[in-house]
Formats: C-alpha cells, sequence, structure tokens
C-alpha cells in the first residue's frame, strides 16, 4: 500500500495522537505500555473510530449514497475531541487528497472530495480513494488500521521509549488487534462508532501546552 | 408513576413467550418553553407526564429541577425531554438527585433530550451525576441546535458503581450521543460507547486510567475560545485527571477521577467561577 507507506505525503510523522503527552508523564515509557496504549486505541479508541470511517465512506461511495457520505463527513469533523486532533485529521486528509488527485488523479475521486467540502478527514479521504479505486475493503481496512499502529510506533520510538528492535517486536504483537479491528470495521454500521478512550482524549488536550514538543499533536 | 405495563415479549427467535410481567415501564415526557420576562424567563408552555417533574425554586434566574418520582431509570424506561428558549431566555437546569441506572433485563433504558435555543438564549444544563449499576443498559441522545449569537453551558458525568457500597460494573452498555448544531451546522458530535466490563476500561491507560467518574464540560458560545486559558487557571490546583481544549467557537474540558465527591468539590468551584452564578441548591449539598 503506497498511500500509507512513510513517503507518502500526509506529514504522518507530524503527529503522535497525544502519545507524546503520555510520554512526558510516563504513562508510556517501554514496550509493554506501548502495547497496552495501542490495544486501547484500536479496541476503544481512535483507531477503531477511524477504521469504521473507512469502511463506511468507501460503502457509500460503492453505494452511490452522496448524502450519506456528506453526513458521515460533517460526522467525524465535528467528532474530534481536541483542537489539535482536529488539525491532525484535517491537515492530513487535505495532503492525501492533494496527493492522491495530482499523482493518481481519478475524475470521481476529485468530484467527491468537492462534494465532501474542503474540512476532509484523512479517514474518510482514504475510503474514498480505496472505493474510487477498487481496492478490496477488507485490504483496505487492513493496511489503514496497520499504517495507524505503525506511525503511532515510529512516534514512540523517536519519543525514546522504543528502541528499533521493540518496535518491531510491537508491530509483531498489535497483529492481531490489528486484524480484529479490520475485521469488526468491515461490517460495523455507523450507530457502532465511537468509543471510551478519555485519557488519550485527555492526552492530546494537555499536548497543547506541552512545554518542548516534537509533535504537533 | 408507570403508566405503560407490558405484558407480552418476543424472545430472540420471534417465538412469543408466555406473557409475564417481566419488566414495568415507565415514559416520561418533559415540555418546557421559556421566554425572556422583565426580571426572569418566564414559562410559555410547560408539560409533564409519566413519573417526571419539573419544579421551580426561587432563585434569581430562572431554574427548572427535573425530578424522576421513580426513582432512577431502569431497563426499558423513558424519558423525552423538549426545551426551548425563546431570544434572550436564560434558564438553569438540574436534577433533584443523581440519577440511577439500574440494572436492565433487556431493552434498554432511553433518555432523549431536544433543546433548541434563539438568539441571545443562555442555558445552562446542569444535571448531577448519572450513576450506572452493574448491568445497566442506557441509550441517550442530546440534540441541541442553537444560533450563532446562543449561549450553551453543560456539565455531566457518569460515576460508575457506587464507592460507599463497593460496587463495581462488571457488565454494562452504554451509549451517549451528543449532536450539536449551529445555524443547522453539526459542531460537536460525540459518542460515547462503553460496553462489557467497564470496572476493567476503566483501569485500562488509554481509557479510564484508574477513574470511577468521567465527565464532560462544554461551553458554546461566541467567546468560547478566547476563555481557553481562563478555564485552565481554574483548574491548575486541581488533583484529577482533566483537559481542556477550544476551537471553533466551543471549549470542552473533559475529567477523569478515582474519587467522584473530589470532581463533585472541584466542579462546584470551578462552573462558579467560570459561569459567574452560584449553583443551584441541589448542587450544594
Amino acid at each position: 500500500m503506497i498511500w500509507l507507506s512513510p513517503s507518502f505525503p500526509v506529514g504522518a510523522f507530524a503527529f503522535s495522537h497525544g502519545l507524546e503527552w503520555a510520554v512526558e508523564t510516563g504513562d508510556v515509557h517501554d514496550y509493554k505500555s506501548v502495547c497496552l496504549w495501542l490495544d486501547d486505541l484500536l479496541q476503544h479508541g481512535s483507531g477503531r473510530s477511524d477504521t469504521v470511517s473507512v469502511a463506511l465512506a468507501y460503502k457509500a461511495v460503492q453505494a452511490h449514497d452522496e448524502q450519506a457520505l456528506q453526513e458521515l463527513t460533517e460526522w467525524v469533523v465535528a467528532a474530534q475531541p481536541s483542537s489539535e486532533r482536529r488539525l491532525e485529521a484535517l491537515m492530513q486528509g487535505q495532503a492525501f487528497a492533494l496527493a492522491i488527485k495530482s499523482a493518481w488523479g481519478h475524475p470521481r475521486f476529485t468530484e467527491l472530495c468537492e462534494l465532501c467540502g474542503p474540512d476532509l478527514p484523512y479517514s474518510i479521504a482514504f475510503g474514498l480513494a480505496c472505493a474510487c479505486h477498487a481496492i478490496p475493503l477488507p485490504a483496505a481496512l487492513r493496511a489503514y488500521a496497520l499504517a495507524f499502529v505503525s506511525n503511532l510506533v515510529s512516534a514512540a520510538i523517536r519519543l525514546g521509549p522504543l528502541g528499533q528492535t521493540d518496535g518491531q517486536r510491537v508491530l509483531s504483537v498489535m497483529l492481531p488487534a490489528v486484524e480484529a479491528t479490520a475485521l469488526f470495521a468491515q461490517t460495523a454500521e455507523f450507530h457502532e462508532w465511537g468509543g471510551s478512550a478519555f485519557y488519550s482524549d485527555i492526552s492530546s488536550m494537555r499536548h497543547e501546552t506541552q512545554y518542548t514538543r516534537l509533535f504537533r499533536s | 408513576m408507570l403508566d405503560a405495563i407490558s405484558l407480552s415479549d418476543l424472545s430472540s427467535s420471534g417465538v412469543a413467550v408466555p406473557a409475564l410481567p417481566s419488566y414495568i415501564r415507565a415514559r416520561g415526557n418533559l415540555s418546557l418553553r421559556l421566554k425572556k420576562g422583565p426580571h426572569k424567563s418566564a414559562i410559555v408552555d410547560l408539560r409533564e407526564a409519566g413519573g417526571y417533574r419539573l419544579k421551580f425554586p426561587r432563585a434569581e434566574q430562572c431554574e427548572a429541577m427535573i425530578v424522576n418520582t421513580g426513582g432512577g431509570l431502569a431497563g426499558g424506561d423513558q424519558l423525552h425531554f423538549d426545551l426551548a428558549l425563546e431570544e434572550g431566555a436564560t434558564a438553569v437546569i438540574s436534577t433533584q438527585s443523581a440519577e440511577k441506572i439500574y440494572r436492565a433485563e433487556s431493552d434498554a433504558s432511553e433518555v432523549n433530550l431536544d433543546f433548541t435555543l434563539a438568539p441571545q438564549a443562555h442555558l445552562y444544563w446542569l444535571p448531577q451525576e448519572s450513576i450506572v449499576f452493574d448491568g445497566a443498559y442506557l441509550r441517550r441522545k442530546m440534540q441541541l441546535n442553537l444560533s450563532s449569537r446562543a449561549c450553551f453551558a453543560a456539565f455531566e458525568g457518569f460515576v460508575f458503581g457506587r464507592q460507599a457500597m463497593g460496587e463495581t460494573v462488571q457488565d454494562a452498555h452504554i451509549e451517549d450521543d451528543w449532536m450539536i448544531r449551529r445555524e443547522g451546522r453539526l459542531i460537536f458530535a460525540e459518542r460515547l460507547r462503553l460496553s462489557g466490563d467497564l470496572a476493567d476500561q476503566l483501569t485500562r491507560p488509554a481509557l479510564g486510567h484508574g477513574a470511577r467518574v468521567a465527565a464532560t464540560f462544554l461551553y458554546v458560545a461566541p467567546d468560547a475560545e478566547s476563555r481557553l486559558e481562563e478555564a485552565r487557571r481554574l483548574l491548575d490546583d486541581y488533583q484529577g485527571i482533566w483537559g481542556a481544549s477550544a476551537w471553533n467557537g466551543l471549549l470542552t474540558i473533559r475529567f477523569l477521577d478515582s474519587e467522584p465527591a473530589r470532581l463533585r468539590r472541584q466542579a462546584i468551584v470551578f462552573l462558579q467561577t467560570f459561569l459567574g452564578f452560584a449553583l443551584p441548591r441541589v448542587w450544594q449539598c
């Protein structure tokens, strides 16, 4: 999946999703605490919701249900829990859409982006692109959930709690959870979107006033 | 008041099982419309049905207190509350006691809140905390439509199990949806989904982080973003977990605390200072 590789220009490296604060407080400090944090996000937090958003956007495109797509986009934008998480979702969405348009040009994708408006979250943009380019949904969801995890693993490596080898260990240990999240998202309905990652949301808020920061979220 | 008793039930196979009054349903309906008055806001229309009442204690501004004569919400119980504030009206809404969400045998306890605020209206939605019992099944939906020149503040919390009784919530299902539209445009959406062993989930690092209570403060007003620093300063000494953020004309604060009483004390001080008035008397005891 070239679109999710670190070389694809969405700027994912600039965002830690609140993880930088959790490292600062010591809540996330080693291999085990990184795994627990990621598992929470995949089962009850943004990892789950974002993967469901990808699936719902994909299906709305397939069903030519433009109203559902617009409502979903409006919802996902409004449901971002803090100003930095909102920035993270929208900046990456915009960058992703721009790159897809200029490098892979698909008239339907451009059309759908216009329909959704300028505030386009990353998960929705990715779902649209996959649907327009006929990438099978299960593969798209697995790749998205894995990219979500691997971006945070790479953030954890840069922040210190993980060495390079431990980073790989986290990824291999997280694979079943990634798989489960992707599988859940495949059949999830709109009312199942949501979660309970209170502390992760609070971390992204506290990050706003963190004294030294490498990341924008 | 119990105005509907369901005598039949359907098993999951769709076959009717012997009719038994396995649960008793309460269907509460509240509807209130307020207008601006010479001193404080006045009632234009008030309807109460099914075990819920609104009391209006004497206070400087219009205060309404929701009273649930049934003493809590069981499975199958419903409450629908419609509230409209006309131009310039102000209301402080609270509840007489903490709402208890009891074990549900099959159906969910359902709460629907529909609020509408005209220009210059001010709504302060300050119910006392909801206490989630083991086996609770709650589906709650709050929809707010407000004018861009209106102001809405809310503080709401869930306490998981009664600490004094040593209770924990091993199995419950909570769906809490908030949808806030300003001039028709969705500006804030939230879907809290808690399901399964909540006692365990609340200990998880990125979820409850050891909390027994989770609460949210939300402030939607033209000056919301400019008051973020002030809000943060007010919480500087608080020993619980909190985070505040503001964007797009709204300010939100999330709270987690292992001690519900400590959060309540902090909330009283914070709300009174930030909102600039004394909280309803029910909050003080």
